[in-house]
């Protein structure tokens, strides 16, 4: 077995008395869906946040490709290529889709300094290299049509998968998806899972997703970890969580 | 027009794009009269007290007066470097105060060293033109290529991620922006505008004291980019040129000025809450007339 691409070891997070993770650990393989279920409150959004830098743990550790990664700023995490999309969406509102799509691309949109002082042929070219790229992520998430558009003004499926495109462009490795078809009417949901499926194919990324809808994470998902009051309560195949009976009781069994 | 009058805008212009640099990243800094003061100060130590630049002779050699401005750019470049590591840490409202107390601070320190003059401050700075004319000229110029760096500066990677920290500094940090950086360049940027704008105020007013960089300039100076706007470059320029002139051109209205000076600043930001400049507005400005069509594209 390979090593696995990003491992949680014990890691927690107290908010005053409120233990919101709580000793959470596990693994996520290379090219893997990894699927986040949990009642609401369970703590997966922290979760997130601990693993992209926005929240310092209490305890434990993050793992990256084996060297720890825990406590590193989030700018530092998403630059070694793990990258994630906003429960209540975090778009950078005046700016337009296109824009939204070149911040994302801020890693690899480096430019000389003499050339861009200029604003000669050679940033010109390098310029419409990095435009043309965005476009295509644009493309890619159905959204070209709204390039120009500042991303407060789009619909609200729009702006999630806007989301998408922008973590997308940081050229991630590991992408955490934080319930991207919250809002979304079924049809766009079965969307969302196909397309999640093929970016995992074309980017070759792995994907650690948070959501709701339960059939839908069943289907998509490759492996599972249920959380209940920051308690890792099961992991597994979507068959075996299915059959286990502290989700049954915690989660599933509330029949949501 | 009075070359007087437009040699003052346009310091005020400078002044405005001092503040809107940290602004355009979300951060509301009123340090800008402190680093202005900071560059006034060492134009009047140095072409006071140092023969060698050439205080003696009849015109003041333009040459020392851009050595001054370098040196008034390292050296406020490095204070803002050294004090923004720091309290770029507090955010918004936090931030301002911070940044207000160093003015007062910089304020007292200025009043009571014995060096640069107390209360009275320091006199017969001397002229390197003959004329608010030929301070004009040069201030204009340095205006454009102030300008000119801003408006790359808006087209480059580094204006982009401010736009972004500006709009959601948390989500900036998750595309991989090292937002504490960035804050910081903004802040050094501002810091060295301020103190070059200062060297070239301290030559045209003759004399300096601790007074012109005081809480009072604070607040005026932000009004320039309240009003002006402060998404793109264009905005303080125009807010500082015109609330710098206002006061002025209303002086036949005698003490009625103030109150109209005032309502500018209160009515302008209530109808034009983004400023009278924003990317929008110059778009649709090119479209009726393609000429400055260029300005607002691509500053976001
Ligand atoms: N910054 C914070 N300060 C204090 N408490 C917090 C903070 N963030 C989260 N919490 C608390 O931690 C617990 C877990 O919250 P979290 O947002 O991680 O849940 P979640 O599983 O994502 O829920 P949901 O499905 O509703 O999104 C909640 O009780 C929440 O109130
Ligand atoms: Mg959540």
């Amino acid at each position: 077995m390979t090593a696995p691409l990003l491992a949680l070891d014990g890691l927690s997070c107290r908010f005053g008395g409120l233990v919101a993770v709580g000793q959470v650990s596990f693994a996520v393989q290379p090219g893997e869906i990894f699927g986040l279920l949990g009642p609401n409150g369970a703590g997966k959004t922290t979760l997130f946040n601990l693993i992209s830098g926005i929240t310092p743990p209490s305890g434990g550790s993050v793992h990256w490709r084996g060297s720890t990664i825990t406590g590193l700023p989030s700018h530092r995490i998403a630059r070694l290529g793990i990258a994630r999309t906003f429960q209540n969406l975090r778009l950078f509102g005046s700016l337009s889709c296109l824009e939204n799509v070149l911040v994302g691309l801020h890693k690899r949109s480096r430019q000389p300094l003499i050339p861009a002082l200029l604003g000669n042929g050679l940033f010109r070219r390098r310029q419409a290299q990095l435009e043309e790229e965005a476009l295509a992520l644009l493309r890619l998430l159905d959204l070209e049509p709204w390039a120009k558009q500042r991303a407060a003004s789009l619909a609200y499926g729009d702006r999630r998968r806007l989301e998408i495109a922008r973590a997308l462009a940081t050229g991630p490795e590991l992408l955490l998806l934080d319930e991207p078809a919250a809002g979304l009417n079924p049809r766009e949901k079965q969307e969302l899972s196909a397309l999640i499926r093929s970016i995992r194919e074309q980017f070759n990324l792995s994907v650690l997703i948070i959501e709701h809808h339960v059939p839908l994470m069943m289907e998509l998902c490759d492996r599972l970890a249920v959380l209940n009051f920051g308690e890792r309560i099961a992991l597994g195949t979507p068959e075996q969580v299915r059959r286990d009976p502290a989700v049954i009781e915690a989660y599933l069994g509330t029949s949501r | 027009m009075d070359a007087g009058l437009l040699q003052q805008m346009l310091l005020g212009a400078l002044l405005g794009l001092s503040v809107y640099l940290p602004l355009r990243c979300g951060q509301l800094s009123l340090a800008s009269p402190g680093f202005y003061a900071i560059g006034g100060t060492i134009a009047a130590l140095l072409s006071t007290r140092l023969p060698a630049l050439g205080g003696a002779s009849a015109t003041y050699p333009i040459s020392s007066v851009l050595l001054e401005m370098g040196l008034a750019a390292a050296l406020t470049g490095a204070i803002a470097a050294a004090i923004g590591s720091v309290v770029l840490r507090l955010r918004g409202i936090y931030l301002a105060i911070a940044t207000i107390a160093l003015v007062e601070i910089l304020r007292v320190i200025t009043l009571n060293l014995a060096i640069t003059g107390g209360a009275l401050g320091i006199f017969g700075i001397p002229q390197p033109f003959n004329g608010p004319e030929g301070y004009a000229f040069f201030t204009a110029a340095l205006l454009a290529l102030v300008c000119w760096l801003c408006d790359r500066l808006e087209r480059t990677r580094p204006g982009l991620a401010m736009a972004a920290i500006r709009d959601d500094e948390l989500a900036a940090a998750s595309q991989g922006i090292d937002t504490a950086q960035i804050k910081l360049l903004a802040f050094v940027l501002s810091a060295v505008v301020a103190g070059i704008t200062g060297v070239v105020a301290a030559h045209f007013l003759n004399s300096w004291n601790a007074k012109l960089g005081n809480f009072d300039a604070s607040i005026t100076t932000l009004a320039f980019v309240v009003l002006g706007g402060s998404r793109t470059w264009l905005g303080p320029v125009l807010g500082g040129l015109l609330l710098t002139a206002l006061p002025e051109v209303l002086r036949p209205v005698g003490d009625l000025r103030l109150i109209v000076f005032g309502l500018v600043i209160l009515l302008g930001p209530l109808l034009f809450p983004q400023g009278l400049i924003s990317p929008e507005r110059l778009q649709s400005l090119g479209r009726l007339w393609p000429g400055p069509k260029r300005l607002g594209r691509q500053a976001p």
